[in-house]
Order: structure tokens, then sequence, then C-alpha cells
């Protein structure tokens, strides 16, 4: 397993699962159902204010977890986790990042 | 689909958990269009009132529980587990559901203490035995489990073995179901949807029903960031040193995020109905009935039996009340007895009306059995504008003669049991409850709890714990906030001078960003739960089915409600409130009849002894009840009062509402003959010409009302409280102007009173409650003037006031009351009264602890140190810190002609090193005197040579192991340079003229900053000097050159010019301030001889 923080951009479906990914030039596509969950941030190292009203988004963040493949070759299927940092379910504004990939 | 029921909520009053108040949670939910909500606290019942209120007002089911801990056999956590009443089953539930919350605290108490560290939690074979085969609460076992954690990590067999024992153990209906819950964790973690689907395909493998929750901890995603910063207080460890909670998905989800969950969890749509619908199943069978299953609002005092009465508790209470008129009014005349026959007779049949009979009863009877207790008690409040708690004994003001009314305390026109409060010796508070307890059953009274909110400082400190923040800088911070609201954390630091560092700091350091930020989060959460100061509840013997209740610190059980739930829940609170004067005064009672054998009843002394307002009119009010406060004593320099009634009103005057108000300068003018009292009519000259015009007091108000609409008294007292309601305000308004139109008033007349009414609002006072606290202002200052050394001695073992000790007894040097030394053969661990002044106790002196304090009492007389060292076996430390203080003095004098040397005179020094000597023996010597181990006499031998301190050793050894200074006055220590610059003593004030350039010096002894009518903030610093007490006023300029100064340091040096406030009034308005050691060490250096020399 490889950590890494980069950006990938990810286009998702109607109900928001991630479908494919654009990486180091190449298009991936999810070959099975993505699974999602919430992680933590340590925000006390991290955030610069957390007044009220700021939003679950300094604590928490989106995490899916794929197996994918490049589209030109479906069988070569290697498992990503791909954050998404804005917490934001639309998919144009979402920024997305890829943080490790199971080689 | 329909709404969802959240059955798993955690409040804010879930201490240092939940984060959501339950009204804000119950109105979201309405509001959302659900009709029912579950509260859950963590621990107890501690939100519960205040969440069926809120669901009754929005017409929404409430559903309560508890999230509690349940053990195995061996105390070891098997879950935490939501525990919910059933509901509509007359109580049953309701009342099982106090009882297991009971248990699981019972076992923190311990033979009468209270054990902090041991955990609340109740066995799973105690639970079942409440529970019994009849039901009455559903347990939920949930992902805090051992299935929930067997699901995740053991063998498959494992969670259905340890599901079944459950189930095995909880044979009655409904009394158990598997909690679903996801928050949407990382797969294989607890709270993840994997966790939540293998627990309901094992709940279903063994046709457990199920049910889904959020277990909520906050309203809004947003407040998680909140709940981390509880989490770390719970924790007491910084964030980052524990496992926090995974994400921010436990909040309040609404029904629609909920279903989906369901569909997430189940997979398929059918089950996931399916277990909507148990949950909705469950829900109902938890809808409370507050009335029929909590009692809700049915007044409930002890029974007859209880109370020691046969027959009709009415005619008990009329003839009680009847015997009470040949005491107290014996010497009456046929007139004022027949007003005050009639005036009983009214009070009665509203109190018969009312069904409170008992209730006084009660009372009355508490209050018969501290007297017979032989403690001084006083009721404060309304209560005291009875005539009934006046023949009752409950009360030591006569009503008829101070002019109260009966109305503004009890009416027909409100049925909320009324307060009664009473004021014992603080000292004997304790004994009280325990008395309390004993005479009517523990099954019938509990304490009452208080819920501390979080403040400035305290939200603030635990937030810097948070983000690991160090205990100086905390420390640092925490000592410049002064008055304002930690909700405008960040608004402060643009306005409060002395912020201007931390914001500078927030600019620059991003945690202090943070800080301040969480600060304003924390800000008036509840933090933690104690006992209230003085509450008791007393019910009848049904009392433990209706409240549950926890050790107290005290070790008494203590109700989970605090004082807004005791109405609702139609509990009887009373309040016995311990006040350290009426200690003092009684310690002082005491000390003259052992002095001087005379005996003295203190409320039957004249209430009108010229000398005791004189030394009132001098200001020098130090030590008095409720007016020795810098502001206090410049109102009392303007003031001067001459008889009762004036510190009745004088008392309340001083409160933020007739501040505001502006009622103080015309009531001045008035009485000082400045300005012509206006009394704007007539009609309203009885009634205000004790205040020369101003309306004061509530009971003005309910008389103006009354003689110009023509009103009864007790509507009058309703439509002033509406007065405080601006929204209800319209109505009174219309029938004041209506009536008083009617009646022939004449238009301007109207306008004006009506604009006096309205302006009224919440400004004013009860005199009913002024009257109670001026009786023990003027025993106070009876004492001060005719007993000033027992009154001293008194103040100086009970320390009552808002001052340090150590300006008492400067207060003692000014009276020439002599504070004498420790001396161990004569200190005790009070202050007594010895013929040549106070002696110093024991208790002072820091690090002794308790029990040596009552070995050296149980041991003297002593005839030497070694005597002394050998009988008390003192630490080290305090027989060196006894030594140091002068406390072996007695000792010393003159040595015996064989061995006087070269030095006859012992010194203290000699003492020291003798009692050095002792330390330095390795193994201490048992005093039996079989044992000859060491030969005492060749100790006994006092060291020579060694020189007496000086007198700023003496005192600085005095200020640090004391915090006293006996000797002499600290200040002393700087005389040298005071003198120099020319620094103005105290005393020497009132001499002066306005506006005279001064300079004064001292300890800071109080710093206040009071509400003013503008807005702005203005501190007052009180410095003691020694020759008495100056008051300086900052205001703004001048807080900006020096508030830094003023909040940090305790000696300090104040500029500014003098400003007369009345005949004995002069105060200081300031210009600036310096630290009087900084200057000191300035000026000392140029002057070696003096280097080293000041302390303090």
């Amino acid at each position: 397993m490889r950590r890494m923080d980069e950006n990938v951009s990810v286009s998702i479906n109607r109900t928001g699962e991630p479908v494919g990914f654009l990486w180091r030039n190449s298009t991936y596509r999810v070959r099975t159902k993505p699974i999602r969950w919430f992680a933590r941030r340590d925000w006390w190292l991290e955030a610069a204010r957390v007044q009220r009203g700021v939003g679950a988004g300094v604590l928490e963040v989106e995490v899916w977890r794929m197996v994918a493949s490049k589209a030109e070759d479906p069988d070569q299927k290697t498992q990503f986790e791909i954050l998404n940092t804005t917490a934001s379910t639309d998919g144009e504004k979402a920024i997305w990042r890829l943080v490790k990939v199971y080689d | 689909m329909n709404g969802f029921t959240h059955l798993h909520v955690a409040s804010a009053f879930s201490g240092h958990y939940g984060v959501s108040r339950p009204e804000t949670m119950a109105e979201a939910v309405a509001a959302a269009g659900s009709n029912a909500l579950a509260i859950t606290d963590r621990d107890g019942l501690y939100g519960s009132v205040k969440h069926i209120g809120a669901c009754l007002q929005l017409g929404i089911s409430p559903i309560v529980g508890v999230d509690l801990a349940i053990l195995d056999e061996d105390g070891a956590l098997l879950a935490r587990s939501g525990i919910l009443s059933h509901g509509h089953d007359r109580g049953v539930g309701w009342a099982k559901l106090c009882e297991i919350v009971s248990v699981a605290h019972a076992s923190r108490a311990k033979s009468g203490q209270l054990r902090k560290e041991s955990q609340v939690g109740i066995k799973r074979s105690q639970l079942a035995k409440i529970l019994g085969k009849t039901g009455g609460c559903t347990i939920l076992i949930g992902p805090d489990s051992d299935v929930g954690r067997a699901v995740l990590a053991g063998p498959k067999q494992l969670a259905a073995s340890l599901l079944a024992a459950w189930r095995e153990i909880f044979k009655s209906p409904g009394a158990i179901g598997v909690e679903i819950v996801s928050h949407l964790t990382e797969p294989g973690t607890a709270y993840s949807t994997e966790q939540a689907q293998r627990m309901l395909s094992l709940a279903d493998s063994l046709s457990v029903p199920t049910v889904l929750t959020n277990a909520v901890r906050y309203l809004e995603p947003d407040e998680a960031l909140t709940a981390d910063v509880l989490d770390s207080a719970r924790h007491l460890e910084p964030l980052g040193l524990f496992t926090p909670q995974p994400n921010a998905q436990a909040w309040l989800k609404p029904a629609i995020a909920m279903q989906a969950l369901a569909i997430e969890i189940c997979g398929e749509a059918s089950r996931a109905v399916q277990l909507l619908d148990t949950t909705e199943r469950l829900a109902d069978r938890c809808r409370l009935d507050p009335v029929n299953d909590c009692a809700w609002g049915k007044p409930k005092t002890p029974e007859k039996s209880a109370l020691g009465i046969d027959g009709n508790p009415f005619e008990v209470l009329w003839q009680k009340a009847h015997a009470g008129i040949d005491y107290y009014y014996r010497s009456a005349n046929a007139a004022l007895l027949s007003q005050v026959h009639h005036r009983l007779g009214q009070e009665l049949i509203t109190i018969n009306k009312l069904g409170f009979a008992t209730y006084f009863l009660t009372v009355a009877d508490v209050a018969q059995m501290i007297r017979d207790m032989n403690i001084r008690s006083q009721a404060r409040g309304s209560g005291a504008g009875s005539l009934t708690n006046y023949l009752l004994g409950i009360s030591g003001v006569d009503p008829i003669e101070h002019d109260l009314l009966f109305e503004r305390f009890l009416s027909t026109e409100r049925s909320t049991l009324p307060d009664i409060d009473i004021d014992v010796e603080s000292a004997r508070r304790h004994d009280i409850y325990r008395a309390i307890f004993k005479r009517y059953g523990s099954n019938r009274v509990t304490l009452l709890s208080m819920q501390s909110k979080y403040r400035g400082r305290g939200a603030m400190r635990d937030s810097g714990m948070a983000l690991g923040l160090e205990d100086e800088e905390i420390d640092d911070i925490a000592k410049n906030m002064w008055r304002f609201s930690a909700r405008s954390f960040r608004g402060a630091l643009g306005t409060k001078p002395e912020l201007s560092a931390l914001a500078t700091a927030v600019e620059e350091d991003r945690r202090m960003n943070l800080l301040v930020d969480i600060t304003e989060r924390l800000d008036r959460l509840p933090r933690h739960i104690s006992m209230h100061p003085c509450g008791v509840i007393l019910g009848d013997s049904t009392l433990l089915q209706r409240t549950s209740v926890e050790p107290s610190g005290l070790g008494l059980p203590m109700s989970q409600f605090d004082k807004d739930d005791m109405d609702p829940m139609g509990l009887l609170k009373l309040d016995v409130l311990g006040v350290r004067m009426q200690s003092a005064m009684a310690y002082a009672v005491r000390e003259i009849s052992r002095v001087r054998g005379e005996k003295l009843d203190l409320d039957n002394i004249p209430r009108d002894d010229p000398e005791t307002f004189k030394t009132i009119r001098t200001t020098n009010t130090l030590g008095i009840f409720q007016i020795e406060s810098p502001g206090q004593r410049e109102l009392t320099g303007k003031h001067q009062p001459t008889e009762f009634n004036d510190l009745t009103i004088q008392i309340s005057l001083f409160r933020p509402g007739p501040m505001k108000g502006n009622m103080i300068a015309p009531y001045l003018d008035g009485r000082h003959g400045f300005a012509k009292a206006d009394f704007i009519h007539e009609d309203l000259v009885p009634i205000l010409k004790e205040t020369w015009g101003v309306v004061i007091f509530h009971e003005h108000v309910l008389r103006i009302l009354n003689v110009m609409t023509g009103c009864t008294l007790a509507k009058a007292d309703e439509m002033r409280r509406s007065l405080e309601n601006p929204r209800v305000a319209t109505t009174v308004k219309k029938f004041f102007h209506e009536k008083t139109r009617e009646r022939g008033y004449s238009e301007p007349v109207i306008k004006r009173v009506w604009e006096i009414l309205e302006g009224f609002g919440s400004f004013g006072f009860c005199k009913a409650h002024g009257a109670a606290f001026a009786l023990p202002t003027y025993q106070s200052a009876w004492l001060k003037t005719h007993f000033p050394t027992e009154f001293l001695a008194g103040l100086f073992t009970h320390d009552p006031g808002m001052y340090p000790k150590r300006l008492l007894m400067a207060e003692a040097r000014r009276l020439g009351v002599k504070v004498l030394p420790l001396d161990v053969n004569k200190s005790s661990d009070e202050y007594l009264v010895e013929p040549e002044g106070i002696r110093l106790a024991l208790t002072e002196v820091q690090g002794v602890s308790e029990n040596e304090v009552a070995r050296i009492i149980e041991e003297q007389p002593f005839k030497d140190i070694a005597d002394f060292y050998l009988r008390v076996k003192p630490t080290r430390r305090t027989l060196e810190r006894l030594a140091l203080l002068g406390a072996f003095d007695s000792f010393g004098g003159k040595r015996r002609s064989d061995e006087a040397g070269e030095d006859p005179e012992v010194t203290r020094g000699d003492i020291i090193a003798r009692v050095r000597q002792l330390n330095a023996i390795k193994n201490r010597p048992a005093s039996e005197a079989n044992q000859p181990t060491l030969d005492f006499q060749v100790l006994e031998r006092l060291p020579t040579g060694n020189i007496e301190p000086t007198m700023a050793e003496k005192v600085s050894a005095e200020l640090s192991l004391m915090k006293l200074d006996v000797s002499e006055h600290v200040i002393e220590l700087y005389r040298p340079m005071l003198e120099d610059m020319g620094v103005v003593n105290a005393n020497e004030l009132v001499g002066l003229r306005n506006k005279t350039e001064v300079l004064i010096a001292g300890v800071r002894v109080a710093t206040q900053t009071p509400p003013m009518r503008s807005g702005k903030r203005v501190v007052f610093i009180s410095l003691d000097d020694g020759t008495g007490c100056s008051d300086s006023t900052f205001f703004d300029e001048a807080q900006a050159r020096c508030s830094h100064i003023l909040f940090n340091n305790r000696l300090l040096l104040i500029s500014g010019k003098t400003r007369r406030t009345g005949v004995r009034g002069v105060s200081i308005m300031a210009e600036n301030a310096w630290d009087l050691r900084e200057l000191w060490e300035q000026w000392a250096k140029a002057r070696p001889q003096f280097r080293e020399r000041a302390a303090g």
C-alpha cells in the first residue's frame, strides 16, 4: 500500500458515488460498488478557525474506497482510497484527493 | 413514509458529553413534523423535566430514558445501553427508571463519602431484579455492548451466545431490543454500517426486535466540534491524547436521512421498512403521559403522619397561627390586634383556597426544629411579607410594622408553590440537613441539585486544556478576563484594554485563535452537577418514585432535578441557606456569654439604637452585613441612615435595577431637601412618603395599582408580574388607563404614573426581601458598635464578608482591638476572645492538618517545646512553621539563672534553632515514660546567640504562612518610600478638598466591575493601607493606561483626584496605577539601606 496525496478529478453518478476518475493522465473506471465512510481530521492541528457554524467539514472528511482499473486495461484492478475534502455532494465543486493505492 | 422518532438522544445535560439543550432539540423535531422525541441523558434524568416541559408545550410526545453502564457480576462493563421507560402505565415505567438510575449511582456512596473515582453503573442482575416479570422499561443493546463488540471481533457463535444471554435474563415483555446504529465509520470499526448489518442479522436469527437510532450527541453536525472539546474535558486530556469520536455523524438527523440509513444498512427496502416500523412501535410504547406517569404538576407535601398532626391540616394551621398572636402581639393595643386578626383571616382564606396548609405546617415544623437545635435562623424573600410566617416563627420581621404585603408572596391568582427561604448559620447547615432527613425519613427527603454552567474563565480553561496550552498561559489569560460574556469573547478582544496582549497573540498564534472560538462554543453549556447550596426537597413517601437520586458530596442523596424542575414536577423545595454572617453573629453571642457571662437575645434587641446608627453613618461599615462593599459604603455616606426602615431602603436601592432605573439620586435629593419630593397625586403620598416620591418597591407598585384602579392587591401583583413582559404589558396598560379615567384621575397624572410603572419593569425590589436583609444588617451593626471584640472574633472565625481576612484585621487595629499572636498554649481552632484582645486561631497556619490542630487543643497546656513535640507529634513542617510564627515565643522569656550565660533573653531565633534541632532527630522518641531514649534535659537547654527576626521578616513569614499580616500592616514595609513620595493615608482623605490631586497606596482588597447605566465598564478598586479603605474609580481612559496593572497586582499605588460623594464620602477618580513592588525596587536601588527589606 502506498500513501500519497494527489489531486484527482472524479466523476460521480446521480447518487453521488464515484464511477471513474482521472489520475496521472490515465482514466480509471470503478469496477465494483464503492464503499463510503467518514473519517475524522485532527482539526486542532490544522484548522485556522473553528467558530460556531464553521461546519463539520473541519472535523470529518468523506472517504471512498473503490476497486478501479484503467479503461484500456480493465483486468488490471487496483484498490484506491479517495477523499472528498469539501464534503460537497456537488461533483463539480468537490475537491478530491487520492490518498492510498493498494498495489 | 412518515416521520422518524429518535430514541437515543443525549442532551447538553449529559455532562461533558451532549451538546444541545433539550428544548432546542424538541423544537427542531417538532418543526420538522415529528410527533415524539426521546431524551436519554448519560447516567441520569438530568434534562428530562425540561424535555417533558418542552414537548408538552410543542404538542409532541415526550419519551424519557437513560444511557447507562450495565455491569457484570464482577463490575466489568457489559454494555452502555439506552434504557427507556414505558408510558401510559400509571407510572410503573417511570418509577422503575428512577430506581434504576438511583441504584446505578448508589454504589458510589460508601460510608457517607462520595467516591468520585468509582463508575456509575448497574449490575445486569440488579437490573433484571428491578424489572422483574412485569417490566416497565426496554433495554437497547447497541454497538457499545458485549454483543456489538463480538460481532466485530469475535467468532460468530460468541455474539449469538452473548445476545441469547441477555434474552435469557430479561424475561419481561419487551424488555430488550437490539439497537442498530451506523455513524458511517470505516468498515470493520465500531459504529460502522458493517457492524450495524451484523447486529441486524444476528438479532433476526434470534428473533430479538431491532430498532434504529442515531445515538445522538448534538443537534447539528457543526456541534461535533464542541463535542470534541467536551470529550477532552471528560477525559481530562488534551485533544490528540485520547481516542476521539470517529466523525461528526452523531447528529439529530432528519427522518429522510434516517430512512436512507435504514436502507443502506438493510440493503433491501422491505427489511428497512420493518426496521423503521419496529422503531416507531417501541416509540409508541414509550410515549409518556406526564400527569399520570410522572405526577406532573401535582403538588406533593409530606403526609400528616410525617408531620405528626391529627385532623384537618387547615384547622391545625389556624390554631398555630392564632396561638402566635398571643406571643408576638402580647402588648398590642386593640386597634393593632383587630388589624392583625383581620389580616391573618385574609391570609388563611387564601392559603386554604390553594390547599397549602400542609406546606405552611411543613415549613413551620422545619423552622421549629432549627430553633430547637439552637441555631440562628431567619426567613428571607417575599415570605417575610406573610403574617402567617411571622406568627408561625418562620420569619422574624413583623409585616404589619414594616408595611409588607402578603399578596406579593401568595395569592389565589397563582397556584405555584411559594418559595420560603430560611437563612441559617452556615456552619450548622449540614446538621440541619441531616436532621431533616432524620425527621421526615429518607424516602421523603432529598437534596436539590444544580447544574453549573460554563462561564468565561471556566470555558476558557477547559478550552485551553483541550488545546494543550500550558497552565501558566491559561492562568495569564484567565487573570485578564473580567465581566464579559465568553460568548462574545472575540468581540471583547477589540474593546478590553487588558486583553490587548491576547488580541495580538490571536493574530500571530493559530492556537489562540482556536482558543477564542471554542471558548465561545463552550460558554453557557451545563458543566457539572453539584449540590444546590441550599435546596432541600420535601415530599411524600412516593418521592423516590418521582425523582432519581445520586449521592452528593455530603453523602446524602440528591435529586437529579434542579430548581427549575421543581414546579413542573410538583415538588416542594425548601431553601435552607447557610449564611456565614449568622454563624459569625451566633459565635459573637456565645463569646459574649463565655467571657462576660452576659446572655444576649439578638432577635430581641431594640431596633432603634442611636449608637448603632451613628456607627453606620461613619461609613466604617467593614464587616457589617450587606453594607460593607465599596459602593454601599459610598451610598451610606450619602444616605446617612437613622432608622431601621432606612436600611431596608438602602439595601433595596443598591441593586442593578434601581441603579439602572436612576432611582438613587431623586431619593437622596428628596431626603436631604435638595429637591422637593414630587408625589404626582395626593393619593400617592401615603404610599411613597417613605421614599420621597420614588417608586422602589414591588409593594409600592401593588399599592398604586390598588389605589388608582381599585383592583385587589392580588390582581395588582399579577399585573406587576405582567409588566416585566412587554408582550403582556399592553393589556395592563389598557386596564390601567380605563380604570383610572373612570375614577377621575387627570390625563397628565395617568400619563406620568403609567410611565413610572412601565419603566419599573424588573427594576424594583421586594420590600419584604429588603426588610429581611436589613435585620442581620442591623444586628451585625449593633454587635460591632457594642461588642466589637467579640463581633470581630466571630468575623475572623467564620469569614462572612467579601473582603480578605487581613483587611478585617486592619479594621480591628483601627478600632483598637488587638489581634494576639499565635500561642500553642492559647490558640484554638476558633478566634478566642481574651482580656487583651483576640487570639489568632491555629487553623490559619497553612499546611497544618485538622488532626494536628485537634491534638494541640486536646493536649494543651504544654510546658516547653519538647513537651509539645512529644505529645502533639507534629510534622516537621508544622513544628517549624509554628516556631517561625512565634507560637512558641511564650516559652522564651528569661533563661534560668544557671544557664543564662551571655544571652539572658531568649529570642525567637533561639526558638527556631531549637525546633530545627528537634526536627533533625531521625527517629521521633515515644512519649512513654519508660522509654528514656533521649536526654531531653540536654536538649531543653535552648540554643543561644540567635538574633530576633526583624519586623519585616516576621510580617513576611506571616504573609507567606497565613496570608495575614498580624505584627504590623504590610504597607509599613514600604513606609519610607510612601513618605518620600507624599502618599496620603486613607483616613486623611475625608479632610481633603474636592478635586485634590493625591497618591494613595495599599493592598488591593476588592475589585468590582458592576453594571452601569451607560453600559460602559467601570472598575472599582479598594485599597487598604492600614488606616482604612480607599475606593478608586477607573473609567475607560484610566483603564486603558493601567488595566494590566490593576488586575495582576496586589500592592498598588494609585494617582487621581478626590471626589466628594456626600457628608462622609470621598472616593478617588483614578488617573493611573503602578505596581508598588516595582516602584520599591527602583526607589530602593538608589538607597542601599532599604534593599532586601520589603516583602509581601
